[in-house]
């Protein structure tokens, strides 16, 4: 797996440019340790000033330095993407493991139930858990409602990977050389599993924090922690843009939008990568006169 | 002696019907780059040979041995990154002489189809899944026979009562029809037109013994009717005594023997034939049989010389230097080997 | 036609488990929580000034009452099936005394006009130009193209709605950035309104193409590229069949299909991306009522929209699996 990042790195424009992008993102995040400012203090600044360079993205009407208040936000918002993602890969990765392999009714069963989330609009399932939980919502419960909902995408693809791992040659020679199932599992399917899982989880990442910064901008989460989505409400209830203050809504939509962007490269481009049929092609390309 | 040459001598001596297809020294290789590494896959390196009028000419060989890419560079149609990097191949009704390789798009849509046809290997996928079989003869034919009318459509029926198919298959799907309807629907298809040429990949791999001695028996019917003459590719060696007249055998990206069936049956002359017809079954013979020793080579990093002589009996010293080419042994039969007194050059 | 009957039966059954399914999670949601929704409606009420402890227990009954929550757990939970069944939410607590049915009918055509036609625009002009994009690989066009749909997709739909509503309604006030016709036109069928509505769903439809295009495009352009090197691709090829046959009758037309499937999977999410443009432009489709309603505290109101989402979603996922097997005859076998 690791060969395969460090290729896919040093040959796929698409990887290097999500890479890149979602390395500044992080490296924001990670500048969040060194703040000289508290994220939840208000009026530590003077507000509503422009972009300088003593407050490189400005201030907001609240008297918080743009630029350190956006280093808490996306660190939150990464971290709740993050942790979203691993959770419903445990679900997803049981989920499309068992229903690939096993086939039969089982199957049938678990793909029933699978459709069936993937069908279900959540927008309005989530609002309405807002809406009965209010102020007793919690990031954490969030995380695991979104968890607990979002993994049927994902759990599709890795039955489809389990069931095509289930018949190739390479799993009968293993199974007739007297592996165990876990020997086989680990040592023969992993190395197929893993990018899918991969880039699964960058596309997870993508739903889930597009869903937290929806939610945050209408104010149906816990808004005084500080996210994106937190941001641009605050900025909206002090009517930033008409008041002209546009930097306190710009760096997050961009800073945001570099995250969207990098994370769908980085699965699209291990997509393509794993794919068999488009590799010929593109191995091809460049060949040759 | 060259091959071409040889060729020559050969014509002069036997007096054949004339070359319906003329193979010359067809060089055709996989080249990717990919993460850096640059690779050049030789499947087809240095072929000559000609298949004449209204003969069925077979080509065997294992897998791996280049007989796919040697009929796609055939039927001109090679993708990237299969490239023609040498050679021709010319067809007695592309004029102008030149190779397909060189023809335009015009003579090419002129001639597919109607003189040149192909019976694809997996008759399973060979028809568009969505469309009706009616669909797929219309978009294939009707232009090379005026049209979509009711004449067609007779001609259509009519032609597919020869292989035994009922008019009602028209109107089906594909995956309605069983795989011997499939495979036979795909055989009335390559032939609607009376094409001069047809290549037949595997014909009836996929099929259980019984329905391939039928649908190969109906195959050499057609052909015979027509007298169009028939490429037949196929590693399963009792499909070739059956069908062909003449054969080839393909290793390593080239051929290493050629010769009327017979012949090549009763006397096969390069150590690889005769291994390939000793480990025939026959009945009342239970002798046991011996696997060569190795496996076929890495095409893209060929052995030097003779590509078989890792794994030959008779190599010698030349055979590790020098490429045997393949030269006239008996009327009608050539081989490419240093051992049995061919190959070209002094020994 | 036995097999197209099985097919339906599937299709049908698979309707009602959603249906089924995400109707007992609201209900799980609602009845599960720790938060009592008549004394959150009661303290938004009195927080206003005093109110009698009389009056303050009879409208606990009431609510109570309205909201289905009388009565043991068993009970409630045939009450709330009932209710559904016969569309019956109660009043709207922030309209009142308007049914929450009657709201729910009044915004939720403007919400399915958005959607159908927005979606059914995206649909069709992603996957020909996607189609185009992964037959001729080396058009220069197509791959821009290509480059901004990577850009856009990605991006989630408030944040798209909002640059637009910026750009257009701040920076270039071109066009109407709120409401689904000119405050002042009067509804009906003339054809100032219609150019009314029309205008003003340009933006809201726009934030929903934009983004929609990408994913669609995108997706087609890989499988024809796959789709191309099929046998019977390869084959037509082969026969000499033209070119614009063999894109639109073997390529396209195979690519389509498994498309059909993806527009019934991606229902959920186009739906909840439009129901969000809607609140930003202040569209007045089912998304807007949805919001208003939180924050208005009007528990029946939230309840009722989430309901019909979940059925009408499912519906339309219905309505795509019915049409499917005229794409793929495939299906029609058992």
């Amino acid at each position: 797996m690791l060969t395969t990042l460090r290729d896919l790195l040093r040959y796929n424009a698409g990887f290097r440019i999500g890479a890149i992008l979602v390395g500044l993102v992080a490296t924001m995040a990670g500048l969040s340790f060194v703040s000289p400012y508290s994220p939840i203090d208000t009026f530590v600044v003077a507000p509503d000033m422009p972009p300088s360079p003593a407050h490189p993205f400005g201030t907001t009407s609240r008297g918080q330095d743009v630029f350190w208040h956006l280093t808490f936000a996306i660190r939150n918002t990464l971290a709740f993407g993050i942790i979203v993602a691993l959770l419903s890969r445990v679900l997803s990765l049981m989920i499309g493991l068992v229903a690939g392999y096993k086939g039969g009714w089982v199957d049938r069963v678990l793909m029933s139930i699978n459709d069936t989330f993937i069908v279900i609009p959540l927008f309005p399932i989530l609002v309405l858990f807002y809406f009965v939980m209010r102020d007793r919502m919690s990031w954490t419960a969030l995380a695991l409602i979104m968890a607990l909902l979002g993994w049927a995408y994902d759990a599709r693809l890795i039955r489809s990977l389990a069931m095509s791992l289930k018949t190739r040659e390479f799993t009968h020679t293993a199974v007739f050389s007297g592996m165990s199932t876990r020997e086989i599992v680990v040592r023969e399917h992993l190395p197929y599993v893993m990018p899918i899982v991969f880039s699964t989880t960058m596309n997870n990442m993508n739903w889930s924090i597009g869903l937290e910064v929806t939610l945050s901008v209408l104010g149906f989460t816990d808004i005084n922690s500080p996210t994106i989505g937190g941001m641009i409400y605050w900025a909206n209830q002090h009517t930033a843009m008409v008041a002209g203050v546009w930097w306190w809504i710009a760096f997050p939509v961009i800073l945001i939008i570099m995250l969207f962007i990098g994370l769908f490269l980085l699965a699209v481009s291990m997509n393509e990568h794993i794919d068999p049929r488009s590799r010929l092609q593109r191995m091809g390309a460049g060949g040759g006169a | 002696m060259t091959g071409a040459a040889a060729l020559a001598i050969d014509a002069g001596q036997a007096a054949p019907a004339k070359a319906v297809l003329r193979v010359e020294g067809l060089k055709a290789y996989y080249r990717t780059r990919h993460f850096g590494v640059n690779r050049e896959v030789r499947a087809v390196d240095g072929v000559t040979f000609e298949v004449r009028a209204n003969e069925i000419y077979g080509l065997a060989g294992e897998s791996s041995a280049g007989k796919s890419t040697l009929i796609k560079t055939i039927a001109a149609a090679m993708r990237p990154p299969l490239e023609v990097v040498g050679g021709s191949v010319g067809f007695s009704f592309l004029t102008g002489g030149t190779s397909i390789h060189q023809a335009t798009s015009a003579q090419l849509l002129a001639i597919r189809w109607r003189n040149l046809s192909y019976i694809m290997q997996g008759s399973m996928s060979v028809l568009n899944p969505v469309r009706r079989v009616r669909r797929s003869f219309e978009d294939f034919a009707a232009r090379h026979m005026g049209g979509r009318g009711a004449a067609f459509e007779a001609g259509v029926v009519g032609h597919l009562a020869r292989v035994r198919l009922d008019a009602s298959v028209l109107d089906a799907y594909p995956h309605e029809l069983s795989g011997g309807m499939r495979q036979r629907v795909a055989i009335a298809l390559a032939t609607i037109c009376r094409p001069d040429f047809v290549i037949a990949d595997e014909p009836t791999t996929a099929l259980d013994v019984v329905v391939q001695k039928d649908v190969l028996g109906m195959i050499r019917d057609i052909q015979r009717e027509m007298g169009s003459s028939l490429l037949l590719v196929t590693h399963d060696l009792g499909v070739h005594a059956y069908m062909t007249d003449r054969l080839a055998i393909m290793y390593g990206g080239m051929l290493v023997e050629e010769a009327r069936t017979a012949d090549l049956f009763l006397a096969p002359q390069h150590p690889y034939t005769r291994h390939l017809i000793a480990s025939l079954p026959r009945i009342g013979d239970d002798a046991p049989r011996v696997g060569l020793a190795g496996s076929p080579p890495n095409l893209a990093a060929p052995p030097p010389g003779c590509r078989f002589h890792p794994r030959c009996p008779l190599a010698g010293d030349r055979c590790r230097r020098e490429t045997p080419a393949m030269t006239v042994h008996a009327p009608d039969h050539r081989v490419a080997c240093f051992a049995v007194g061919g190959g070209g050059g002094t020994a | 036609m036995r097999s197209y009957a099985k097919y339906l039966a599937q299709r049908l059954a698979q309707c009602l488990l959603v249906v089924f399914i995400g109707i007992n999670l609201t209900y799980a949601i609602t009845h599960a929580t720790p938060i009592d929704p008549v004394e959150q409606s009661i303290a938004a009420v009195t927080a206003f000034g005093n109110t009698s402890p009389e009056a303050i227990g009879m409208m606990r009954q009431s609510l109570r009452e309205l909201y289905g929550l009388t009565g043991g757990p068993l009970e409630q939970y045939v009450n709330f099936w009932r209710r559904i069944a016969i569309a019956d939410f109660g009043p709207s607590l922030s309209a009142f005394p308007t049914p929450v049915s009657t709201l729910i009918a009044r915004a939720l055509p403007w919400t399915i006009g958005l959607l159908v036609t927005a979606t059914l625009i995206t649909w069709t002009l992603g996957n020909l130009l996607g189609g185009l994009a992964g037959y001729y690989q080396d058009k220069r066009s197509l791959k821009i193209f290509a480059v901004i749909a990577i850009g856009l997709h990605p991006v989630p739909y408030y944040i798209v709605a909002f640059v637009l509503l910026v750009m257009f309604g701040y920076l270039w006030p071109l066009l109407p950035i709120a409401g689904g016709y000119g405050m002042n036109i009067e509804q009906g069928f003339n054809a100032t309104f219609a150019l009314s509505v029309l205008k003003h769903s340009i933006l809201p439809a726009l934030s929903l193409m934009l983004i929609g295009l990408g994913g669609w495009f995108l997706g087609m352009r890989s499988l024809v590229s796959n789709v191309v090197s099929e046998d019977y691709v390869v084959y037509a090829e082969l026969a000499g069949v033209d070119g614009r046959r063999i894109l639109g009758s073997y390529v396209m037309r195979n690519a389509l299909v498994p498309q059909v499937t993806g527009l019934a999977m991606s229902l959920g999410a186009v739906f909840n991306g439009a129901i969000i443009t809607e609140q930003v432009f202040g569209y007045p489709g089912i998304g807007s009522l949805l919001v208003s309603a939180v924050y208005a505290g009007d528990y029946g109101l939230v309840l009722g929209v989430t309901t019909i989402s979940i059925i009408g979603v499912s519906a339309a996922v219905l309505i795509i699996d019915l049409v499917y097997p005229l794409l793929d005859p495939r299906v029609r076998v058992a």
